[in-house]
């Protein structure tokens, strides 16, 4: 089941003619390449078909000094037993991207709906982008780096003058 | 399935299975009904969210470790493993070939337990009380190993923490593994043949096919119920796997009962592997020398993708470092994710009511790392 050397260089080759980008093999069995966001859509299609079938998941990182978010689409292809990482940065102001549904389907609606709730992140093309854990969240996108939570727990939660919770805002004076 | 054709008939109603259902364990269905068929059925998550995710971002790795048990209570010690692997890689540590054969027998120790849950929920949800009772009184001698080794019979307390093992085997455990083995093998073959009046209900119902299941994310005894031979531990090997003998159960058909089926065959491919891991066990450190009593996670810079085969299917952990003390960010895929959502809602659609504990069950749900 191994792929051998040659295989795994005309499969860097062939996805790195078809994506249109350089694919950086990492340690064994990982590649990873960064695309334009405006063609994610176009670009899952065509990885699909050479066969990385498997959606594993899709994360977002918060960059924030550099002011974008990075999203990156984890495919595991069972042909070639390797994984390509897909990575590509939006604006972290109006983060928006097209979804990938009509690939994988409610599953990768599901993916997109826990980022857009936890990073507030606008999918185009999903309408099922409703709350997945979050029960009456009225706050800002929790997983965001420049959300502070203890300091909104405090603003929500607690009351200096009920004698019980007054400790708390004592401690951080 | 039902005809859908009128909007609205009188006896339409919506309710709830879960999250008070026995064993449905914190995780509920919306499910819209007509008479005895179900329509649609919404899954709602969220009743064990813990945000780990963030968690972790906030405290450094030998603090993470503790946490990563945390994530499945179901298999801590194979969450443990997912995340010492991932701090391993960031920091490129040499784990000394002793701890990878102890992570191993852990790890499928960790698995044949599991399994045993799957036991227990599938009888409980189902009426079969004895199996219940068997199965959970089985997975108490392997516990009670954990107790000896670890030091927690449920939570090791991250035992499998970054560049090693916590501490070496104690004296004679190698010993209690063999001969526990000869109880796993009882409960093995009570799974096998008990009871065939309650197997046959898992029939024919809960059909995936190949393409679907491929489709919507599926991993682990639900994938390889559906005809697709993968597992992690063969195609993208990690620790000593690819040293080891096993096989890997496949059935085409795709219902509830092989799923079942895979899952307990399993239990005798975990024994093989702990067999010759044992076997084999070297002697020497546990530990990697330079690894301090806190990890020097500055030094680490870069990201890394992890996926291990859990008892429920892929489990992953994507962790990049920017030289901070703690990781920039985590990111948790657990197996549930997919099993339990897109999944579920879609083998849920058009069943009778009466079908909707088998199916659930044999999706070998665990809320815990759905939510996470």
């Amino acid at each position: 089941m191994a792929v051998t050397e040659q295989e795994q260089t005309n499969l860097v080759k062939t996805l790195s003619s078809e994506l249109g980008a350089s694919v950086n093999p990492g340690r064994e069995r990982r590649l990873w390449v960064e695309i334009n966001p405006a063609n994610i859509v176009d670009a899952c299609m065509k990885v699909q078909k050479i066969g990385f079938e498997h959606l594993s998941t899709i994360s977002a990182v918060d960059w924030l000094e550099e002011g974008r978010f990075e999203l990156v689409y984890h495919l595991w292809s069972y042909q070639y037993n390797t994984l390509l990482s897909i990575k590509t940065k939006i604006d972290r102001k109006k983060p928006s991207i097209s979804s990938i549904n009509s690939i994988w389907d409610t599953y990768a609606e599901t993916c997109e709906r826990e980022i857009h709730e936890l990073f507030g992140i606008d999918f185009k093309g999903n309408k099922n982008l409703i709350p997945l854990f979050l029960e009456d969240w009225e706050g800002p996108p929790p997983f965001l780096k420049d959300f502070n939570w203890r300091e909104f727990t405090m603003k929500e939660h607690y009351k200096e003058d009920n004698p019980r919770e007054k400790v708390y805002f004592e401690v951080k004076k | 399935m039902t005809s859908t054709g009128k909007k609205f008939d009188e006896s339409d109603f919506s309710m709830f299975f879960g999250p008070a259902h026995p064993g449905s364990g914190n995780f509920s269905v919306k499910v819209d009904m007509r008479g005895e068929r179900v329509l649609k059925a919404t899954a709602d998550p969220g009743y064990l969210h813990r945000g780990f995710e963030k968690l972790m971002e906030y405290r450094e790795p030998m603090q993470n470790a503790v946490i990563s048990d945390r994530v499945c209570v179901l298999e801590p010690l194979q969450w443990n493993l997912v995340h010492a692997e991932a701090v391993d890689n960031l920091m490129e540590y040499d784990v000394p070939e002793r701890a990878k054969y102890i992570r191993v027998i852990m790890a499928e120790l960790s698995r044949i337990q599991s399994h045993f849950i799957w036991y227990a929920v599938m009888s409980l949800g189902t009426g079969f009380m004895t199996g219940f009772n068997v199965s959970m009184g089985y997975r108490d001698y392997i516990l009670d190993v954990f107790n000896l080794i670890t030091g927690g019979r449920v939570y090791p307390a991250g035992y499998l923490c970054p560049g090693g093992v916590r501490k070496d085997f104690p004296e004679n455990a190698e010993k209690k593994i063999l001969k526990l083995l000869d109880k796993v093998e009882y409960m093995r073959k009570f799974a096998n043949k008990e009871n065939l009046a309650w197997l046959a209900r898992f029939k024919d119902i809960g059909v995936i096919t190949k393409e679907d299941a491929i489709k919507y994310g599926a991993t682990g005894p639900v994938l390889r119920g559906s005809g697709v031979s993968a597992d992690v531990r063969r195609d993208d090997p990690y620790e000593v796997y690819d040293k080891l003998e096993f096989d890997i159960p496949v059935y085409d058909e795709g219902d509830a009962y092989h799923r079942f089926r895979v899952g307990m065959e399993e239990i005798e491919e975990s024994m093989k592997i702990i067999k010759q891991a044992v076997e084999r066990l070297p002697k020497g450190e546990v530990k990697t020398p330079n690894l301090k009593p806190i990890v020097q996670f500055r030094k680490a810079k870069g990201e890394t993708y992890v996926r291990n085969e859990l008892s429920r299917g892929e489990g992953t952990f994507y962790m990049v470092a920017t030289g901070e003390k703690t990781p920039y960010r985590v990111k948790i895929r657990g197996p549930s994710f997919s099993h339990m959502i897109p999944i579920l809602e879609r083998l849920l659609t058009g069943v009778d009511y009466a079908d909707v504990p088998a199916i659930y069950w044999s999706l070998y749900q665990c809320p815990a790392d759905v939510d996470r």
